[in-house]
This record gives structure tokens, C-alpha cells and sequence, in this order.
């Protein structure tokens, strides 16, 4: 196996990895400041493609359709918040309360994913842009248009979180929250409220990341249950609630299914992401990034 | 006695019912919605032995239901055996599976054991693709078809899954009556006390789950050869398996028997005329209905309908009760004070140091515990009284030192090692078992030395009335006062027969009279040979009770003596109230 | 400016206060000492929020607090230093500090405040890009007690800021405190179980013991009363 060949496969593991990461911040964001592990979070992923597409049938680019869905998946993760997680508190035992969101989201994936199913067929679609298809070439390494440009929105919505979360006052409420929510309420923040902006971006976050997607992956309800393991995986890889450890994550992620490629065949590409899920468990629990668990 | 066999009666009660039904249905459909309610009814039973009683919730059981179908067809397919034998080798591969599954991921705690069990059922969904085994079918055989459960009657397959429902139930109920169902409720109700109280808590979880892995594999086969024909990965280990699980056991009631009948009872005829009726046209429907009962269910009832209900009837029935009940006075003087404790050393504790990050909770502690004393542990703020609890109890493993319970070696012994040597420990604030009655809390301890489930309760009574509570044995804790709530505390850890006790506060939170019946109650349990170790705040009631005081301070042993002594000491006063106080009032007369 | 009467709060299922009543008048500075287990954290978590009173009540400037939660009493000007410190370790030195500054009153004066702040506590502004969790126990007491005032609160509750740190270190913390008290117009009520250090900064003291209020009075007069031993050690 060619050297080239191999840097071929890293090189696209990492482009894919970008939009894994990106996926990734939004689930690690959520659980990070809501102790919530959002099951439904690959299926507003989905939703985000399907917007993106109805978006590029308007005559709108995907990449500039997956910015543009930011704003009413945010005011969407807020409303589910107040009217669905706000709600389930597992009668103040924490374990319970993180066993019952888990259900609750995965009742509510169950929805999505089966009401898309419904209402838009399951039909494949798929965006066709002039990019998708073509590649950058750099020296024997050849870069699909499409993953480039999406790996370089990745970087730049990411950017954008990280400069949310460290030089404004809701974004620093929101790691204060996260950190330590009694003593957050004694500077004024209002936690709860502070839940409900984390949802919100989370589910942005990963809307946004949909959108990329779709500039070259088919856009279909099943795709939801395809990509929230990764997400867990990549998220319980870097630390459970570090958002840069979710980015490397994700990063991470993409590298090991792309190398697996080069053992196994397609259908078993996430054999390899699979293991790392087990060895990360066994091995170390608080992932790469993560602090040894609050004692609650 | 009466509720024992109830228990049993209203289960042959239900299957006779299932029996009838099977009978009187007539149209081919009918039957199978009938066969669907039956299998996943003793599904969302199995799941509930592990996450309803034991209280780990499980999101991958899918695993052994899938094995369970896998191995029998994959048996008839290449090797012509029958499922009927099939089966029970499927169970045996479950089983294993259980185990294997379970050795590690029951060390994880908290969230990651629900995410460790999501990843199982993908990675064996790969392995069936990995090895070619897309889509077994069920070859259809003529001769001797129900010697290959392949029944022409569709009653057969009807009365095939009430059979397994029939087992399932059973094993549930024996479960439930058992002492391994005591010691799951109570970990599922609170794991430190449980353990503390003397339950292996990881062997009880590893119970559970390879019980509950048993039925699931036998639905598995059994759905196989009633429904499906056609074993494929993703019907078989795939998310809607894992659904249709969850939403029988959780809409109906979680940690009952009564819950996933219930369930499947209501949610699978629903979703298969809602499938029948308009899945063509809108497929999915299925999914959409078990979603939304999910997350209604989630929302407000999460314990399922089962208890909701019960609750409802509960708190009327509580309404129209008595308010009064008799106050518990202190036991008639202290007449019966032991004499000077005698005896040799109980508990030696030598040198013990425990760090964390960045604090050093105790250095070098060491002191003798003798027998059938009453001793204090006291000390300001932060001087490691509780963390020296801890590790004398097991709940911590010290850094250096050695403890020594009646000469045998006992440190880094897990709790309910100790518990079974004869150390008992309550907790600074009370750590009941919420859904178990005060009685089923006290047998919870004396499980410890009791195997069968009569005398543990023979035991439990004995020690209820030790403590003057024997008319609140039916109640739950939630309807105790705080002076009650540590009473039934002190009888769980007295029904563990220990030879000394740990108390962390026993008096914290009591009115005055409170703590003259907590001082005479402790006082009667040093009568009767229990040695006491406690730690109070409450200097003015310590002072009366303790023959001996231990003062720590900053995690080192500050002083020890008798209460008076202890108390006008100057380094003593200085780590209460500091050196500029000693120097103000001089020392100190009386 | 602060007053309860008769409360009584539950906390863990535990009865923590019983029929407590006082006063903090405007400007003034009153401790509060007592023993571990006395209560004296579930008192001004009632007051700032955190926990509800079963009965009694909390005027703060005349308006009962009732069920108003710990950020929207934050916002009227009361900042809580917490027992341990709680500073977000996750977050560094001067970002701890700009969130004591969250509340809107706070935010417009930001900067002005940082600067005092800092001049305060030296010590903060040569670790400002550090972890807060990377700070010794001291440190991090200053960095609370820095927070705290970023709010520039009216009422600045201080619960046992000596805890787990050692003699000279609380010394110092003391000597911060009556500097702020002398330099700043803040009414300040200080929960502590040293005695002595306590009581020489306040203006009136009260003594709390297994939840009730056992003794109160001026400064000199508790600092010469044989009685405040005797809630701590019996006899």
C-alpha cells in the first residue's frame, strides 16, 4: 500500500472528520450545561438537510443554506426545550433524570425520524451543485470540491462557537452553568434559561452540520440513526461535555472510519469506531478532555 | 401472607384469561395481534427484571432477543435441529453473552452504562453482516411441522407465547419474592446504603441481567417462528426491537409485573390497527405512536400507568387515615444502662492517611475502639470526621494505615464485606429505600444473615419493635418524621446483627425531645452488647451519652479522654474556637 | 436592609432552622458564628435563594423575597461568596471575575470595577489567564471574594471564608475584609466559625446553635460572654 494511499485515505478521514466535529460541539454543548444526552440530536441533523435542500431548490447553495438554517433551528431547539426537556425532571434524582431525557429523546427521534418518513417518503434526494464532483488536487492527493468546502464551513461555524462561548457574557454564563450551576445562580444567571440557549445553539450546531453534509451525502430520514453514534462516540472520545474535546472527537472519528476503509468493506465501516467506543469506556471513561465525573 | 398468594393467584388468573382469549378469538389477524401482545409483554418483562428491579437501564436487551433468534434458525438452517432444543442452546449462548457483557460494563457508572449498552446490539449487527448472515429464512418443512414450531393453527403459536409469557411471569414473581428481589429494589433505591447494608451490589446486578437475558432470548426464537420467518440484523437487533420494549415496561409501569402487561396489552393492539388501518399510507405511523407515548409517558407519568394509578388510589386512601398517632415516648428511664464498658479492643485503627486532590483528610489517625463502649468522634469543620467514617465503613480505601475488626485485617474491604463482619454504619442524612416500606427497608439488613425471606421479615419485626416502630412497619418512609426516619435507620442497620456501629449524626435535626428518645435508644442498644461509635455536633446530648471522645482536627488525632477532660483541654478549645479566644478568657474555670 | 423573622427551613430532610429572626441594618457589618451543623450556610442560602423557607420570612429593603429565585435576587444587589469557594475552575481567573459582573446593574461599571478589584488582590491580576481551578485555596478565596464584588453588591453574604485554609492565609483574608468594609459602603453579613476573627470585624453578632438563634449582641459584649463557648463545646 502506497504511501500516497494512505495519506488519500487520512486526508479525506479528516475532511469528513471536520463535519463530524461540527456535529459533534452541539451534542457535547448540550450535555456539557444540561447533563442531557440528546438521542434526537442525529435527526435534527436530518431536518437540517432537508432544509438545506428545499433551501437549494430555491436556488440557494448549500453551503450558504446550512448558515441559514441556524436561525429557525435555534428558536426550534428552544421550544423543545421548554416544552418537552424542561419538564422531565425524574423527581430530582439525577440518574434518573439523565435515564428519563434519554428516553425522552429517544421517543422524540422516534417521532422525527418516523413523521419525516411519512410525510416526504423515503425517497433518497440529493443536492447536485458543480462541486460536488470535482476535486482539488494537491500533489497525489485528490480533495472532493464538496468535502473541502464544507470541512472549511466546519472550521469557520466552530470558530464561531468557540469565540461565542469565550468572549461573550451569555457564552461565559453558559460554561459558568455548566461548571458549576448553584454558584452560576449567585452571579444572576438563570440556569434554566441558560438550558434553553444550550439546546437552542446545540441543535443549530447540528442543523448547520447537516447542511454541510448535504452537499454530498443523500438526504434521507435513516440518515439520522447513522450519524448520532458517531456523535456519541466522538463525544465520549474527547470528554463528555468538553466541546473541544468533542471537536477532536469528531476529527478523530472521521480519521478511524476512513482508515478502516482500508481493512474492511463499506457496510463495516464503523466497526473500527465501534472498538474505540469499548477501549474509550473501559479504558478511560472521561474520554481525553473530560474532568473525573462531579460527585453529585 | 394473604398479599403472597394473591400475587400468585392473580397470575393464574391472567394466563387463564389468555387462555380463553386464545379460544375464543376467531379471524387469523386477531391471532396474531394476540401472539404480538403475549411475546412482548414477557419482553418488557424480561427488560424489567434488569432495569425495573435492579434499576440499571438497559438500551441494548435487543442483544439477547436477537441471539436468541439467530441461534435457533441459524441451528435449524444448518444442522436440522429443532427450535424446541434449539432454544435452549440459544438461551445457553444468551446467557453467556450476559456475562461476558456484563463483567465490565456494570463497573461503569451513571450514564455510560446506558451508553456501553447502546453500542452492543450495533456491534452485533455488524458481526451478522460480517459473517454473511444478511437473511436467514426459515426453511418451510412438511413433515412434522410442529416439531419445527411451524403450527398451521394459529392458536398454536397463541398458546405458545401465554407459555412464555406464563414462564416469564413466574420467574418475575419469584424474583420479586425473593431475597435477591429485596437486595435489587434496595440497590435500585439507593446502591451506598445498600451496600452498606451488606448487598454485593454488583453481584445482585449480575443476577438480574442474566435472568433477564433468558426470556428475551426465548421471545426472540419464539417471534421468529410466529411472526417474522426472516431473520435480518436490523429486525432483529435494531432500534424498533429496543423501542417496542421500552414503551410495553415504561407505559405500563416500570418495576411491576402488572407494567408490561399493561403495556403490550394497550400499545401493541394500538399500533397494529393503526398499521393495519393506515400504514400503507403512512408508513411509519408505527414508530410515531411509540415515540409520542414515550415521550407523554415521560412527561407525566414516568413511572408508567401502573403506578400512577396506584398513587392516585394511595394518596386518597392516606387522606382519610388518622392524623394522630401515638407520640414515641422515651423508653421508661435509663434503668437499663450497662456499666462500664468492658471487654477488649473491637476495632483498632492504626496510622490511617487519605488524601484527595490538593487535601490531606487524615494523617495518621490511630485509636482503639474497645467493647460495647460508647466513643465520639468530634472536631470542627473539615477535620475528617465523615471521611474517617468512610474508610473505617469501606466506602474509601485509605492511602496508608491498617484497620483491625476483632483482630482480622479489614481494610480496603467494600462495604457490604464489612457489613457481613459485623459493622454497621447510618448515614448523616437518612438514606432510605423510598418504594420499599419501612419493614422491607429493615429485612433489606437482615438479609445479611437470614436467607429465606420469612425470617428475614421474623428478624426485621424484631428489630422494628426494638426500636418502637412496629406500627409504622406498612408505611412508607416518605410519611416519617425525621426522629422516625432515624429510627428505622438504626433498626435496618441493628437487623444486620453487627457487633459495632457506625452513627453519623444521629442526632442532627431532632427537637429536644427527639434526641432524649435517640440518647435512650442508643443507650439500649450498648445494653445489649453493640458497641457505638458516633460522631455529633450537638456537644450538649454528646456529652451526656459518650464515655469516651476522640477530637480531631485538620485530619490528625487532637485529643482523647473523658467528655469533661476533652472538653476544658486548651488545644481542644483552640481548634474550636481558635488561639485568640483561649487568649482573651484565660483558662477557662469549670 | 435585611430582615428575618421566624424562619424555618428543612433542608435534606433534615429540620436545619427553627424560628430564626435578624436584623442587618444598612451599612453595618454583623456576624454570625456558631458550630458545624448549626445552620449558619442554610441561613444565607435562604436568603439568597438557593433554598426555600418551609416558614417565616426574608425582607430584603422592605420587600418580602418570597419564592423569588437565587438569580433574580442576585440581580437586586445581594452576592453570595459561597461555603468553599465554588469559583468555576473551568474557567480562567479573569473570566470568573467578569461574570461576577453579569447581573445588568454591574455590567455597565465592568471595567471600572475590574481595576479596583485588582488593585485589591494583587495577586488576581498576575494569574489572570490561569484556571481558576489551578489556584491554591487561598487564591481561590481571593478570586471568590474578588467575584463577589465585581457585582458591586449592596449586601455581600460571606460564608466561612477560613474554611480548610491555614493561619496565615486567614489572616490575610481577614485583613481584606475589613479593608473592604472600611473602604467601600457595603453591608456585609459574615458567617464564620472562628470566633474571634469574626467578631473583631462586626458592628452586632448573633450565635447560632442546632438552629436557633442562642445569643445576640454588640461586639464587645459577645466577644466577652463565656456562653458563646458553651454552643460550641457544651458544659
Amino acid at each position: 500500500m502506497a504511501l500516497a494511499e494512505l495519506v488519500q485515505y487520512v486526508a479525506t478521514g479528516l475532511l469528513v472528520g471536520g463535519v463530524y466535529a461540527l456535529m459533534s460541539i452541539g451534542l457535547a454543548l448540550i450535555f456539557g450545561v444540561m447533563r442531557v444526552v440528546n438521542f434526537a440530536q442525529g435527526d435534527f441533523m436530518m431536518l437540517g438537510m432537508y432544509l438545506t435542500y428545499f433551501y437549494a431548490m430555491s436556488g440557494i447553495d448549500p453551503l450558504l443554506g446550512a448558515i441559514l438554517t441556524i436561525p429557525p433551528f435555534f428558536v426550534l431547539g428552544w421550544l423543545v426545550h421548554r416544552g418537552l426537556l424542561a419538564r422531565v425532571t425524574g423527581g430530582g434524582d439525577p440518574q434518573r433524570q439523565m435515564d428519563a431525557q434519554l428516553i425522552l429523546t429517544l421517543g422524540l427521534s422516534l417521532v422525527i425520524t418516523n413523521a419525516t418518513t411519512m410525510i416526504l417518503t423515503p425517497t433518497p434526494r440529493g443536492i447536485r451543485t458543480a462541486y460536488a464532483t470535482q476535486a482539488f488536487a494537491l500533489g497525489p492527493v485528490l480533495l472532493n470540491q464538496a468535502r473541502s468546502y464544507a470541512f472549511a464551513m466546519a472550521l469557520v461555524l466552530a470558530a464561531a462557537v468557540y469565540v461565542f462561548l469565550t468572549r461573550t457574557d451569555a457564552g461565559r454564563a453558559l460554561r459558568a452553568a455548566a461548571d458549576d450551576p448553584e454558584a452560576a445562580s449567585y452571579q444572576g444567571i438563570d440556569v434554566r434559561a441558560m438550558h434553553g440557549l444550550a439546546f437552542g445553539v446545540g441543535i443549530a450546531l447540528v442543523a448547520a452540520a447537516g447542511g454541510l453534509l448535504a452537499t454530498y451525502y443523500p438526504i434521507e430520514p435513516s440518515v439520522a440513526g447513522n450519524f448520532i453514534v458517531l456523535m456519541f462516540v466522538a463525544v465520549v472520545l474527547g470528554g463528555l461535555g468538553s466541546i473541544p474535546g468533542a471537536f477532536v472527537g469528531g476529527l478523530v472519528i472521521g480519521l478511524v472510519q476512513s482508515l478502516t476503509l482500508l481493512v474492511l468493506p463499506f457496510q463495516l465501516q464503523n466497526t473500527g469506531v465501534f472498538i474505540v467506543f469499548l477501549l474509550v469506556l473501559y479504558l478511560r471513561p472521561q474520554g481525553l478532555f473530560g474532568r473525573r465525573a462531579r460527585t453529585v | 401472607m394473604a398479599s403472597r398468594t394473591r400475587g400468585w393467584v392473580a397470575i393464574a388468573a391472567v394466563v387463564a384469561a389468555g387462555v380463553v382469549l386464545t379460544l375464543v378469538v376467531q379471524e387469523r389477524y386477531h391471532h396474531r395481534v394476540l401472539t404480538l401482545v403475549f411475546l412482548w409483554a414477557a419482553m418488557g418483562l424480561a427488560w424489567n427484571i434488569i432495569s425495573g428491579y435492579a434499576g440499571q437501564i438497559s438500551f441494548g436487551h435487543q442483544v439477547f432477543f436477537g441471539i436468541g433468534a439467530y441461534v435457533t434458525v441459524l441451528l435449524v438452517v444448518k444442522t436440522g435441529l429443532t427450535p424446541w432444543i434449539g432454544m435452549g442452546l440459544a438461551v445457553a449462548v444468551a446467557v453467556l453473552a450476559a456475562v461476558l457483557i456484563g463483567l465490565p460494563t456494570f463497573r461503569l457508572g451513571g450514564i455510560y452504562f446506558g451508553l456501553a449498552t447502546l453500542a452492543y446490539p450495533l456491534i452485533f449487527r455488524i458481526v451478522m453482516d460480517w459473517l454473511g448472515y444478511q437473511e436467514v429464512a426459515i426453511p418451510m418443512i412438511r413433515e412434522r411441522p410442529g416439531w419445527f414450531m411451524q403450527f398451521t393453527e394459529p392458536r398454536s403459536f397463541d398458546l405458545l407465547a401465554l407459555g412464555v409469557l406464563a414462564a416469564t411471569l413466574v420467574l418475575s414473581r419469584l424474583i420479586e419474592t425473593s431475597r435477591l428481589g429485596y437486595r435489587l429494589r434496595a440497590v435500585k433505591e439507593n446502591e451506598q446504603a445498600a451496600e452498606a447494608m451488606g448487598v454485593d451490589a454488583f453481584r445482585a446486578k449480575m443476577a438480574a441481567y442474566v435472568l433477564s437475558a433468558v426470556p428475551a432470548a426465548v421471545v426472540g426464537a419464539v417471534y421468529i417462528h410466529a411472526i417474522l420467518f426472516i431473520v435480518t440484523p436490523d429486525a432483529v437487533f435494531g432500534l424498533l426491537v429496543i423501542s417496542q420494549t421500552l414503551v410495553v415496561a415504561l407505559v405500563g409501569g416500570i418495576g411491576t409485573l402488572w407494567g408490561p402487561l399493561i403495556g403490550a396489552a394497550v400499545m401493541v393492539p394500538v399500533s397494529e390497527v393503526l398499521d393495519s388501518t393506515v400504514g400503507d399510507r403512512l408508513p411509519g405511523i408505527q414508530g410515531v405512536v411509540y415515540g409520542a407515548a414515550l415521550m407523554l409517558i415521560m412527561i407525566y407519568a414516568p413511572e408508567g400507568l401502573y403506578w400512577r394509578v396506584h398513587q392516585l388510589i394511595r394518596s386518597r386512601a392516606a387522606r382519610g387515615a388518622a392524623a394522630s398517632r401515638p407520640a414515641i415516648v422515651a423508653a421508661g428511664g435509663d434503668a437499663a444502662v450497662a456499666s462500664a464498658p468492658t471487654g477488649g479492643v473491637l476495632l483498632e485503627v492504626r496510622d490511617v492517611c487519605k488524601a484527595f486532590i490538593g487535601l490531606q483528610a487524615l494523617s495518621d489517625v490511630g485509636f482503639d475502639v474497645r467493647e460495647r463502649e460508647i466513643l465520639g468522634v468530634i472536631g470542627p469543620n473539615g477535620a475528617g470526621k465523615t471521611t474517617l467514617f468512610n474508610v473505617l465503613n469501606g466506602f474509601l480505601v485509605p492511602d496508608r494505615g491498617e484497620v483491625h475488626l476483632r483482630g482480622e485485617r479489614v481494610t480496603g474491604l467494600r462495604p457490604s464485606a464489612l457489613c457481613r463482619r459485623g459493622l454497621g454504619r447510618t448515614f448523616q442524612v437518612v438514606r432510605t429505600f423510598p418504594r420499599l416500606s419501612v419493614l422491607e427497608n429493615v429485612m433489606v439488613g437482615a438479609f445479611v444473615h437470614a436467607r429465606a425471606v420469612g425470617r428475614a421479615r421474623a428478624v426485621a419485626v424484631t428489630a422494628l419493635a426494638q426500636v418502637g416502630l412496629e406500627d409504622r412497619a406498612d408505611d412508607v418512609p416518605g410519611g416519617l418524621t425525621t426522629l422516625e426516619l432515624r429510627l428505622m435507620e438504626l433498626a435496618r442497620c441493628l437487623a444486620t446483627a453487627p457487633r459495632l456501629v457506625l452513627l453519623d449524626e444521629p442526632l442532627a435535626g431532632l427537637s429536644s425531645d427527639g434526641v432524649d428518645v435517640m440518647i435512650a435508644m442508643i443507650r439500649r442498644v450498648r445494653g445489649s452488647g453493640v458497641t457505638v461509635v458516633i460522631i455529633e455536633h450537638t456537644m450538649q446530648a454528646l456529652l451526656r451519652l459518650a464515655d469516651r471522645l476522640i477530637v480531631l482536627d485538620q485530619g490528625r488525632r487532637l485529643a482523647e479522654g473523658a467528655p469533661g477532660e476533652v472538653t476544658r483541654n486548651p488545644a481542644v478549645i483552640e481548634a474550636y474556637l481558635g488561639k485568640r479566644w483561649l487568649a482573651r478568657m484565660g483558662r477557662p474555670a469549670c | 436592609m435585611l430582615s428575618i423573622s421566624g424562619l424555618g427551613v428543612t433542608y435534606g430532610g433534615l429540620r436545619a432552622l427553627t424560628g430564626v429572626s435578624l436584623e442587618v441594618r444598612e451599612g453595618e457589618f454583623v456576624t454570625l458564628v456558631g458550630p458545624n451543623g448549626a445552620g449558619k450556610t442554610t441561613l444565607l442560602k435562604a436568603i439568597s435563594g438557593t433554598v426555600t423557607a418551609a416558614e417565616g420570612r426574608v425582607a430584603y429593603r422592605g420587600r418580602d423575597l418570597g419564592r423569588m429565585r437565587a438569580s433574580e435576587r442576585a440581580a437586586l444587589g445581594i452576592a453570595h461568596v459561597p461555603e468553599g469557594r465554588r469559583v468555576f475552575a473551568t474557567l480562567s481567573v479573569m473570566e470568573n471575575l467578569e461574570l461576577g459582573s453579569y447581573r445588568r446593574a454591574a455590567r455597565a461599571h465592568r471595567a471600572q470595577a475590574l481595576e479596583t478589584v485588582l488593585e485589591l488582590f494583587p495577586l488576581l491580576r498576575a494569574r489572570r489567564a490561569q484556571l481558576a481551578g489551578s489556584l491554591s485555596g487561598g487564591e481561590q478565596q481571593m478570586l471568590a471574594l474578588g467575584r463577589g464584588l465585581m457585582a458591586q453588591p449592596d449586601l455581600l453574604l460571606l460564608d466561612e471564608p477560613s474554611q480548610g485554609l491555614g493561619p496565615r492565609i486567614v489572616e490575610q483574608i481577614f485583613e481584606t475584609i475589613d479593608r473592604i468594609r472600611r473602604e467601600r459602603r457595603l453591608t456585609i453579613l459574615l458567617v464564620e466559625q472562628r470566633v474571634v476573627e469574626a467578631l473583631e470585624l462586626c458592628d452586632r453578632g448573633y450565635v447560632l446553635e442546632t438552629g436557633r438563634v442562642v445569643l445576640d449582641g454588640g461586639r464587645e459584649a459577645l466577644l466577652a460572654d463565656t456562653r458563646v463557648q458553651r454552643a460550641y463545646l457544651g458544659g
